[in-house]
């Protein structure tokens, strides 16, 4: 059986308004980020692939099966939605046991997944808690653990790390990488840093275009030679602003040490760089649109 | 993957707060009004009174719809039932002139101060004669509604005639319609009659029979409405809890996930009603134990699933189809609304016999066997149809669950949009 998700010549429609536009797309086992500022389309898409939304036009295929038959595609996919929670009064264990019934699961398999998965997201002490009890970290990791509950092929989670502090953020990461190893997860974030720290592979949206398709080393070397720094006056900053675009700053009593993205080197004090994948994103996101690194 | 669901939703329905205050509101019903139930003794020749009974005789019909007419119309008051819903209705001068006429017509009453004199007279002479039986004056007796004389030579043809022409000129649902008047006539039964019927319920019925038929009587009125708001609350608890994506990216089939659910509810419910059953069971029981009877020992789980699950099926996919297809609670509205008119349609038939297509079939008595038997194909139809529907609007909401699962059918999503549109205006 194919293990790729393939989009073809996707559009997507709420009313009158376009959501995706003629999105192509080939997903391969391993992590895949897709990346995009808020509203760029990304949770759309996701749901189109998860069988949450009939897509509009174009084809979408997840392991061989069209998600014009959702009934197929839903056994081999598991979903993690941004905003999701459980029935407060059942606890992690009732919750598990609940989608795993949903699932199709028998009762021995139920309780054979069940605490391992609980202790592969380290909450195998936690099964007899209240899901209202629990913190966002914890319901998010529920989360994961209820997504691959029926050993999907694909898993998708859609922006899981919004919330979490950064100690959570760096083991649900890990988490990711782990269950990866073996499936297709497309992990939808608008946090530079989690796609940075797991994929590979990228996708990037904007307003409903996929303006990049590639691997993160290919979006870096796009940035190659762009991106430097210096140490400036607060006033020059303002001057600095206007004509570049400044990626991160940092204060040094009446100086800043700002970072920024040039075509060429703008001054005798600017430093080149080393380009990291913000800087790469913040390119992409302020050139002109449809620069592909495929 | 059924029978896992349903057990699952079982549990998930005992753990909610609005099933206990169910539950609770069956046990204050059933207290308050079968709490002091006491099982009818065998009557005995020489007893004061032996309760009554409608009468078919035309002229005590003729006799007591003509005297409710002329109270009636002394009052410049009329109480009816049109569609089921009580409504008390004041005439305009041409049509009380026509009431008038028509009084004239059936029973020489020419006017409203003659009607007022008639009426005074019959109820004066009950007084005067409480005041001559002190003993009679202290039992709380209801005053013997007033019966008026028909006109020597009023046929029944004409007095029906006149009495259709009322209930128009009424608005239908009064007290002269063919259904109520019928109805009107109540007379004291018999030793024989009370006899007769007592050996119905002991032979027919086998006790419980009866028995098993008052308690549905008084449970079905609020199993009428209760169940909407079990519905209601699953429907709305998935959205409430955030957790509808995760069940609808779920391999289970919306079928599965919706009968699941509809039957741990109606089973749910069915439960502390077979438990509240099992007190009557028990009186019945001691006094066929004392008395030396057979009983059936089936009746009351008979009842209870023949004569009141139907209701259950029906409200509670009456919630279920409502709240899956707009995300709100609006079924409790719409449930309410027929419930209401279910139990105000049902008051002319408390007696029992005239089920019709009642959602909450009356019969408030342990006795009328002969009317419950009568009206038995009438009310198996009616249980038929009630469980049947119930069976439809579920599947119709597993098809609208469909729908959602693929993002179609939102259309909670299309009013707010819309309020949000309007609002901006």
């Amino acid at each position: 059986m194919s293990t790729t998700i393939k989009i073809r010549n996707l559009n997507q429609y709420y009313g009158k308004k376009q959501a995706l536009a003629d999105i192509n797309l080939t997903i391969e086992t391993g992590m895949f980020g897709l990346l995009g500022r808020n509203g760029a389309g990304k949770t759309t898409l996701m749901k189109v692939i998860a069988t949450l939304l009939p897509r509009s036009e174009g084809e979408v295929s997840v392991c061989g099966r069209s998600t014009q038959h959702p009934q197929e595609v839903r056994k081999i996919v598991g979903y993690l939605p941004q905003d999701f929670s459980m029935y407060p009064n059942m606890t992690v264990y009732e919750v598990m046991d609940y989608l795993g019934v949903l699932s199709g699961l028998g009762k021995s398999k139920r309780r054979q997944r069940i605490p391992m998965l609980l202790e592969r997201v380290n909450l195998q002490d936690d099964q007899k808690k209240k899901v209202k009890a629990l913190s966002g970290g914890m319901k998010r990791r529920l989360g994961i653990a209820q997504a691959i509950l029926h050993n999907p092929k694909v898993l998708i989670v859609d922006e899981p790390t919004a919330g979490l502090d950064p100690e959570e953020r760096v083991r649900f990461r890990n988490l990711l990488c782990e269950i990866a190893e073996k499936r297709i997860v497309i992990l939808s974030t608008h946090i530079v840093g989690d796609i940075e720290a797991t994929c590979e592979d990228i996708a990037v949206l904007d307003e409903g275009h996929m303006i990049y398709q590639g691997t993160v080393t290919e979006l870096l070397a796009m940035t190659e030679g762009k991106v430097y720094s210096a140490q400036i006056s607060k006033r020059e900053l303002e001057l600095l602003k206007k004509d570049y675009i400044v990626t991160s700053m940092l204060t040094l009593g009446n100086n800043v040490m700002a970072r920024f993205l040039a075509e060429e080197k703008p001054f005798a004090l600017a430093k080149p760089c080393e380009a990291g994948v913000e800087d790469a994103y913040m390119y992409l996101m302020h050139t002109e649109r449809g620069i592909s690194g495929c | 993957m059924l029978a896992q669901l349903f057990l699952k939703e079982c549990k998930q329905t005992a753990r909610s707060l609005i099933y206990w205050l169910i539950v609770l509101v069956l046990i204050f019903d059933f207290t308050t009004q079968l709490g002091g139930m006491d099982i009818k003794k065998k009557p005995e020749a020489g007893e004061e009174s032996y309760g009554t009974k409608q009468s078919r005789d035309p002229e005590m019909i003729m006799k007591s719809t003509l005297g409710q007419l002329v109270e009636e119309y002394w009052r410049e008051s009329y109480t009816t039932y049109p569609i089921g819903f009580y409504k008390n209705v004041t005439l305009n001068e041409a049509d009380d002139q026509k009431i008038g006429e028509i009084l004239k017509e059936t029973t020489g009453i020419a006017d409203r101060d003659a009607a007022e004199q008639a009426v005074d007279a019959w109820y004066a002479a009950q007084e005067e004669e409480k005041g001559l039986n002190p003993s009679e004056a202290e039992t709380v007796k209801p005053a013997e509604p007033f019966k008026a004389e028909p006109l020597e030579g009023l046929t029944y043809d004409r007095f029906e005639e006149l009495m259709e022409e009322a209930d128009r000129i009424l608005g239908g649902g009064s007290n002269y319609s063919k259904e109520y008047r019928e109805k009107n006539a109540v007379v004291p039964m018999t030793y024989e009659d009370a006899l007769k019927e007592y050996e119905a319920l002991i032979g027919e019925d086998g006790l419980t029979g009866g028995y098993a038929r008052l308690f549905s009587d008084y449970m079905v009125i609020f199993l009428g409405i209760l169940p909407v708001f079990l519905a209601v609350t699953r429907g709305l608890r998935d959205r409430r809890s955030m957790m509808q994506e995760l069940i609808y990216t779920r391999r289970c089939p919306a079928f599965t996930i919706m009968a699941g659910r509809y039957l741990a509810m109606v089973a749910m419910l069915t439960i502390p009603v077979l438990l509240l059953s099992l007190v009557p069971f028990s009186k019945c029981m001691d006094y066929a134990r004392t008395a030396g009877i057979a009983v059936d020992m089936l009746a009351f789980v008979k009842y209870v699933f023949g004569w009141l699950v139907p209701t259950i099926m029906a409200v509670t996919a009456v919630g279920m189809f409502f709240t899956e297809l707009t995300d709100t609670a609006v079924a409790v509205l719409i449930q309410g609304a027929w419930w209401f008119t279910a139990v105000f349609g049902g008051i002319g038939s408390l007696h029992g016999g005239s089920y019709g297509w009642s959602l909450v079939p009356r019969h408030n008595t342990p006795m009328n066997w002969q009317g419950f038997h009568d009206g038995f194909a009438q009310l198996l139809t009616n249980r038929l149809l009630y469980a049947g529907a119930g069976l439809i609007l579920m599947v119709l909401t597993a098809l609208i669950y469909t729908q959602k699962r693929k993002g179609r059918l939102e259309i909670r999503g299309k009013i707010s949009a819309y309020r949000k549109n309007k609002s901006e205006v």
